[in-house]
């Protein structure tokens, strides 16, 4: 039964990756690769593509940063897993991403016990763009390869942090019906973003903010379908599971 | 006797329940963490685009 159940959100989570990966080739890709062009403007060299023209702090910052700029991009030392071009690898990480998110959004339902049906998905795929997608871009964008960022390792613990508090405060809000849990749940899902997202002190970049505003509606675009899909996809295959249980 | 019957039917047993859960969620933050914010440059490299498509912080 145990084995069923994850069975059933990994192949949702993996059939959900497919429908992104055409998706992020139509919508998202394309605006990476221009972006690409812009990023290496004025700078042959892949070392510099990271660090903003004329910024000495970012230029440090950017140093220090454990994940070095060189291997960021085609052509440079890093190199693909298994091999795979660029295409492959976009597709091998939409597949992990959706079997993950599958598996989480699985966890989800069976501690919360809310049911996700078929009626129920696109809500719980709401939940989940919220959590994920939306209230983190709040604070932190989707970005484009060559905009200025701080240091990696803070937006990541933003990042995590803004997530976890999200849906915890996504759970009070909609799923307790006390008062006291409504309210709570407001000022956890505030707390992150009045405590504000590590930003660039320096926010100019080669790249065209008209790109940049761009990117970011098609990377929430495509994530929002993402989910929705996967939602459904859960939604139906527990539909499936109870009527054979 | 009934009614725990009909709730094992519909999500299985609390106990069962919390154990898929948990594996469930292990299992997915492992993925989530390997494909979009572990720092390593073939992993990087590799999920990168994605990476970007899906807002996970990057470079």
């Amino acid at each position: 039964m145990m084995v069923r159940y994850l069975l059933a959100a990994l192949v949702a989570g993996l059939i959900a990756g497919v429908f992104m990966s055409v998706a992020q080739e139509i919508k998202v890709t394309p605006l990476i690769l221009h972006a690409e062009e812009f990023e290496n403007v004025g700078g042959a060299h892949v070392e510099q593509s990271l660090a903003p023209r004329g910024s000495s702090i970012l230029a440090l910052a950017d140093f220090l940063n454990p994940v070095t700029s060189a291997h960021a991009h085609e052509g440079a030392d890093g190199g693909s897993l298994f091999g795979l071009d660029r295409l492959g690898g976009t597709i091998l990480a939409n597949l992990v991403v959706g079997a993950g998110y599958g598996l989480i959004l699985l966890a989800a339902v069976l501690l919360t016990g809310i049911p996700i049906t078929a009626k129920t998905g696109v809500l719980w795929g709401a939940a989940g763009w919220l959590t994920f997608q939306f209230l983190p871009a709040l604070g932190l964008p989707p970005e484009l390869p060559g905009f200025p960022a701080v240091d990696l390792a803070d937006r990541q613990v933003w990042w995590i942090a803004t997530v976890l508090l999200s849906a915890a405060g996504l759970y009070l809000l909609v799923a307790r019906s006390e008062i006291w849990a409504k309210v709570l749940g407001v000022v956890v899902l505030a707390l992150p973003h009045v405590y504000g997202a590590p930003q660039p002190e320096i926010i100019s970049s080669d790249v065209p903010a008209l790109l940049a505003a761009e990117f970011a509606v098609a990377a929430l675009a495509t994530t929002a379908f993402f989910w929705v899909v996967l939602g459904l996809l859960m939604g139906a295959a527990m539909d499936r599971l109870e009527e054979g249980a | 006797m009934a009614n725990k019957t009909i709730k094992t039917h519909t999500i299985g047993a609390a106990g069962q329940r919390i154990t898929i859960a948990v594996t469930a969620l292990i299992v997915g933050a492992f993925f989530i963490f390997g494909a979009g914010l572990a720092n390593s440059a073939v992993l990087h490299d590799t999920a990168h685009d994605a990476r970007h498509a899906y807002g996970f912080p990057c470079h």
